[in-house]
């Protein structure tokens, strides 16, 4: 009964009804919309850090992290063609690739700047989707002695492709070295400064500079993201001596994005919230007002204070549903068209062009959609049913 | 003719031994004094610029030193710890001394301290000598893969036994610094290879024994003392 | 063992505000209301009949004095503690109708059935029987909307009446219809009332309520000024 007479009261003001209906949607369309976007540039950034730049995982030699050697390579991987072969035979790993991070001095022949230098395996380099090159060409596959710098330092140095500059470092020993160096091309990273500072080098470049046969770190690449934990598992069990960072820990700038995104659309999300509140009590108050008589004829006939709460509350929670699942219909109709469509984006730093407008659509994003309707109407009626169980009778009967 | 031949195959090996003995003398003459004390006038030349300073250095032995800085007046009152395998440099603005890394040591002119304090004999071996005009040039190794410079070429005065120059190699055979010793090594003038145009010249005077204790060359001591 | 007064009203005060002043609207009230009895409290506007109505009604509470309906005391009762007494022992008709809008005629009369949690069966027979009873079976599916006026307050009867109550209260039941409906109506009511073991009272200017009564009782200014009950004993 108290169903039947919920849902007849909520079409009784059809007009009214719809508004509200309208503002609930709105909030559920608004929280699928959002959240869908913002899932899918959380995954977008993880998978273009992982697949551009940290790998899945790193793997060290044990005490990596703790050591606190002035002098480079001091816990080097000493085996790393054994440790890859057995990485790869994981037929989750997509590949490994071999790095080595140094700094040093470079120069022009008139200054010197610092550098800090990623070395790497050219090959390997290429495969992961990476910086935008403004000038020359990628690092070539057999030349030690060719590297890219970024934009900062070429202007800095004041070097085109083709130009020779110094590397200055000193060796795993502690001795010094230095390497001319032919410039192969010119990147851009969109950080300042980092572009300032920044040498790519093939690892044999690197090795030759540091006079070291080692490794610093090996990278392991997935094929698929969620395999992380597993497979990190199966190389800890098969290969000993080595330390490993999964990305998570690699990855400061994605978890800084992450909580940025989760403040700012936890923000709205209380605003938009806080708006369907208002707007449904005010909904739902106007038509305890209309009811007055109604309420207290009903009280007079017997109906209980709480009886009458929970009538008020049927249609709050009435509306709340019907809304959710509107919303909820709408909002994935709205994503799915969008995902056709072609919404661009403008680029983000370091890039030149923009990126589609994508709304990823998981079940715990639709389900919290639902869920916040669904119990924002439900809170929005504790008030106004509250209202009407407190009326005086006598008063009521007596109102318009 | 014989006899001339004879002396000739003989004198070969002869010139190979030297190398360490020309060494050996070449020390000797440079470094007298053990626990000794000297004051240092350095000038900086680059095509922009020359700038001046002063410092007093207290060393001990061929590889511990302290370098007191003395002038300009921006720089009074810091001080550098020179051991073996690590710099250290005390500021008075700071509480405790800051260890300098291999990496700070390629720059400015904590890589002249590097080149001014090198020890041929302890620190090298000689691989090859020969003779040009009135001096012997000797080919250093490095004994250790620590030493900063793998490899020095140095041109002795056959009478005086004084270093007059000294080419200093990095282990990529790459040439990176150049030296010039005049009035019996109290003035070294250093060039840096890789920026032409850019010497150093240090200036020695007042060079005497000083009693140095053995603490005063830990980090610990290093501005307090 | 019951009494033989469903109400009994004793000494009872009743002030409420207007605005800044007091208004009395009953002084020191004596009443007792027999089971059976058709009663019209009749008095001009403000003299206190809708007041006493609402306090036997328990819809309202007394200043002091004391009240007992159908046994119970309910002077020093919360209102709203009171529900389940009005629901199984009162029923309500009012001058405006008050029928619940969206509700059809035959639910509006479900509506006390629900309340007292009566099985389904039971509850079609009882509504049924009482739609039957007003004249109105053919108009069960139909909404108040839908009703005439004369219609609606049958309906508005036979919901009070679906209870079996022992007494009915009735607020100016005729003032908004005809009066040719309003004597249709009547007629109504005294047949129930005479069939039925049912307390009827209304409050009332209209005298053709008031011919039709048995008793009246009539108030002015807030207090009972001739009861026609002690009229006829006097008489007698």
């Amino acid at each position: 009964m108290i169903i039947k007479l919920a849902l007849r009261n909520i079409l009784r003001n059809r007009r009214r009804s719809a508004i509200t209906l309208t503002v609930i949607v709105f909030g559920a369309v608004g929280l699928i919309l959002f959240g869908g976007y913002k899932a899918r540039t959380f995954y977008g950034l993880r998978e273009s850090t992982i697949n551009g730049r940290i790998g899945h995982m790193q793997i060290f030699k044990a005490g990596y992290a703790k050591s606190q050697s002035q002098k480079p390579l001091d816990r080097a991987l000493d085996d790393a063609a054994a440790i890859r072969k057995e990485i790869e035979r994981d037929p989750r790993v997509k590949m490994t690739a071999a790095q080595i991070t140094l700094m040093g001095l470079i120069s022009n022949g008139e200054k010197s700047e610092t550098f800090i230098a990623t070395a790497v395996e050219p090959p390997k380099e290429r495969a992961m989707s990476s910086q935008r090159i403004t000038a020359g060409k990628e690092l070539p596959d057999n030349e030690a002695d060719a590297v890219m710098i970024g934009k900062g330092l070429a202007e800095s140095m004041h070097v085109k492709p083709g130009d020779y500059l110094t590397l200055m470092t000193t060796t795993t020993a502690g001795s010094l070295n230095a390497m001319d160096v032919r410039v192969a091309g010119i990147f851009m990273t969109g950080v300042k400064e980092y572009d300032e500072r920044a040498v790519k080098m093939p690892i044999a470049g690197a090795q030759q500079l540091l006079q070291t046969t080692k490794i610093e770190k090996l990278l392991v690449f997935l094929k698929n993201t969620d395999d992380t934990a597993a497979a990190h598992q199966l190389i800890a069990s098969r290969v000993k001596g080595i330390e490993i960072k999964e990305w998570s820990e690699l990855a400061p700038f994605y978890h800084q994005v992450v909580a940025l995104y989760n403040g700012i659309f936890g923000f709205l999300g209380i605003v938009v919230f806080a708006i369907v509140v208002f707007s449904v009590a005010n909904t739902i108050l106007m038509s305890v007002f209309e009811r007055t008589r109604e309420i207290g004829t009903l009280m007079a006939m017997g109906t209980t204070r709480g009886r009458l709460r929970a009538m008020f509350m049927a249609e709050g929670v009435g509306i709340g549903i019907i809304g959710g699942l509107l919303g909820l219909t709408i909002g994935v109709l709205l994503a799915m068209l969008i995902n056709r469509g072609n919404v661009m984006l403008p680029p983000p730093p370091g890039y030149t062009v923009g990126y589609r407008l994508q709304i990823m659509m998981q079940p715990p994003v639709l389900i919290t959609a639902f869920l916040v309707s669904f119990v924002t109407a439900t809170i929005s009626s504790i008030l106004p049913a509250l209202k009407a169980s407190r009326l005086k009778i006598v008063d009521a009967l007596g109102h318009i | 003719m014989k006899k001339a031949l004879l002396a000739i195959l003989f004198a070969l090996p002869l010139y190979a031994e030297d190398g360490a003995a020309i060494l050996a003398r070449v020390d000797a003459a440079r470094n007298p004094i053990n626990s000794f004390a000297v004051d240092v006038s350095l000038t900086a030349v680059s095509p922009k610029s020359t700038e001046s300073s002063k410092f007093r250095v207290y060393g001990k032995g061929s590889d511990r030193s302290v370098v007191e800085f003395v002038a300009p007046a921006t720089e009074k009152g810091k001080y550098l710890l020179m051991l073996r395998d690590a710099m250290w440099i005390y500021m008075p603005s700071a509480s405790r001394p800051i260890r300098i890394s291999p990496l700070q040591r390629l720059m400015g002119q904590a890589s002249n301290g590097d080149v001014a304090r090198t020890n041929f004999s302890t620190d090298y071996h000689p691989t090859a000598v020969e003779s040009e005009s009135g001096e012997w040039v000797l080919d250093l190794a490095a004994k250790d893969p620590s030493i900063a410079y793998a490899r020095v070429r140095l041109w002795v005065d056959k009478k005086s036994s004084e270093v007059t120059r000294a080419d200093f190699y990095v282990v990529s055979g790459k040439l990176i610094k150049r030296a010039h010793y005049a009035e019996h090594g109290q003035r070294v003038e250093i060039e840096d290879l890789l920026k032409p145009g850019n010497r150093t010249v240090m200036q020695y005077a007042n060079l005497a024994p000083h009693d140095n204790p053995d603490k005063m060359y830990t980090k610990d001591a290093l501005g307090k003392w | 063992m019951t009494s033989k007064h469903v109400i009994a009203v004793t000494g009872v005060n009743k002030t409420y505000p207007l605005g800044r002043i007091r208004v009395r609207a009953l002084s020191d009230v004596d009443l007792t209301i027999g089971r059976g009895e058709l009663i019209a409290l009749a008095g001009p506007s403000g003299s206190g009949k809708t007041t006493l109505l609402n306090l036997i009604g328990c819809i309202d509470k007394p200043d002091d004095g004391r009240i007992v309906v159908d046994d119970v005391d309910v002077t020093r009762v919360p209102l709203h503690r009171l529900s389940t007494l009005r629901r199984d022992t009162l029923g309500f008709i009012f001058q405006t109708f008050n029928l619940i809008p969206v509700l059809t005629a035959y639910e509006n009369v479900e509506y006390p059935l629900l309340l007292q949690n009566l099985p389904r069966r039971e509850r079609e027979t009882r509504v049924r029987h009482w739609l039957r009873e007003v004249g109105l079976e053919q108009q069960a599916k139909q909404r108040p909307d839908q009703l005439s006026g004369g219609q609606r307050q049958r309906v508005a009867i036979a919901r009070a009446m679906v209870t079996e109550p022992k007494l009915v209260l009735a607020d100016e039941p005729t003032a908004n219809l005809d009066s040719e409906t309003a004597a249709r109506i009547l007629d109504l009511l005294g047949e129930i009332n005479a069939r039925t073991r049912c307390t009827f009272v209304f409050s009332t200017h209209d005298p053709s309520l008031i011919a039709r009564a048995e008793r009246v009782v009539r108030i002015r200014d807030g207090r009972i000024e001739h009861d026609t009950t002690s009229a006829a004993l006097e008489v007698a």
